[in-house]
């Protein structure tokens, strides 16, 4: 695995405890799974995506991630409709792996409330999560 | 040593459940992943467990890879349990040691990779016990002895907590994985440790007391401890004689 050191994790998106990003734009929230997930995750073979239209609410499960013959499932941050999916990750799931702040999102979420990622990490609160 | 000063074991309670149902044996595992959700339980567990004749599904399906009829297995009186582990078909019965380890991975700071990595050493280290040079294979996870697979992994995680697990063929009938594309892959041989000792000693003679599920289940114990940092608590929880009777064993 990565030295904490070594990871990538962008100034301009919010984390969750459960290494996940998220990043707000023109009142539409993007999430993808952060650099410290998809590493320790190892080489990922099949995202299981929602559907465009399902709504959750903050914490519930979404869809899963399978690497390495595990299953991980993935959690939402915030609560709202799903507006998008990276349809891409049905034929190329490597790209959550290569690029997983870009190709490599999974959702868009419409949010109920956009204040709800006011609860989300920044950098800095991230990293001392993960040192702590 | 001051490292270890730093770095205090992990610690879990290892169960043997003798040979249990399947889906009894699921149904144990999820109320025990739920009860480490809600923090009713807080130390991490490892049950123990052989199975009656089964075959289950990973999460993705895999029942494309059964090459028999489903008419069959019901003949043969074998079921077919679907499953959220990752990774495609396998066959579980007797004589295949199975260990499913419900592990905090988030707490303990153990990556997924690394954790199926360490399962699967386990494995190659319990074969090696026997003289056995099982290693990992570029075809798929597990553990292979030449292009045979000996042993299989998959797992779930759920906040963060693993369960599912492995299965090594120490002594089973083989011929169910013939009824299978074992994990989805084709031309697959399955193997076992009785069949490579036969086969390194060119003997059909091997005695009861050569292999024994005890002798699997302690060795298991062992590398769990030294793969992943663990002190193990042993509950032999399934056993009338020993119930209630826990010792430390490393």
């Amino acid at each position: 695995m990565k030295e904490i050191n070594d990871l990538n994790l962008p100034d301009d998106v919010k984390y969750t405890k459960d290494h996940e990003w998220a990043k707000l734009s023109e009142d539409i929230v993007t999430i993808g799974i952060n650099d410290y997930a998809q590493d320790q995750l190892g080489e990922i073979v099949f995202v299981e995506l929602p559907e465009v239209g399902d709504t959750f609410s903050e914490g519930d499960e979404f869809g899963s991630v399978e690497s390495v013959k595990a299953v991980s499932e993935m959690y939402i941050p915030i609560s709202g409709e799903i507006v998008e999916i990276n349809e891409s990750l049905e034929d190329a799931p490597e790209l959550v792996n290569e690029s997983c702040y870009d190709d490599g999102w999974i959702i868009k979420v419409k949010p109920d409330d956009v204040s709800e990622l006011d609860n989300l990490m920044n950098k800095a609160a991230y990293l001392d999560m993960l040192k702590g | 040593m001051p490292e270890r000063l730093n770095k205090p074991k992990r610690s879990a309670v290892f169960m043997d459940l003798g040979l249990l149902e399947y889906s009894r044996a699921l149904d144990l595992q999820i109320q025990t992943l739920q009860s480490k959700i809600d923090q009713t339980i807080t130390e991490d567990r490892i049950f123990f467990v052989e199975h009656p004749s089964v075959f289950t599904l990973g999460k993705r399906g895999g029942e494309e890879n059964l090459v028999v009829s489903r008419d069959f297995l019901t003949a043969k009186s074998v079921d077919i349990v679907q499953t959220d582990r990752g990774g495609n078909i396998t066959y579980h019965g007797p004589g295949q040691a199975v260990m499913y380890p419900i592990v905090d991975l988030e707490k303990n700071k153990i990556g997924v990779k690394d954790f199926v990595h360490g399962l699967e050493e386990i494995m190659k280290l319990t074969a090696m016990e026997f003289n056995i040079d099982a290693d990992r294979n570029k075809r798929n996870h597990g553990v292979w002895v030449g292009n045979s697979k000996i042993g299989s992994v998959g797992i779930s995680i759920k906040r963060g907590i693993s369960f599912h697990g492995l299965a090594m063929n120490i002594n089973p009938d083989l011929e169910p994985f013939s009824w299978i594309n074992p994990c989805g892959l084709t031309n697959v041989s399955m193997t076992s440790i009785e069949k490579e000792i036969k086969s390194s000693a060119d003997t059909d003679d091997l005695s009861d007391d050569d292999l024994t599920m005890e002798q699997i289940k302690n060795a298991f114990i062992r590398h769990f401890s030294s793969v992943f940092n663990y002190s193990i608590i042993r509950n032999n929880d399934h056993s009338k004689k020993t119930k209630n009777k826990q010792a430390v064993v490393a």
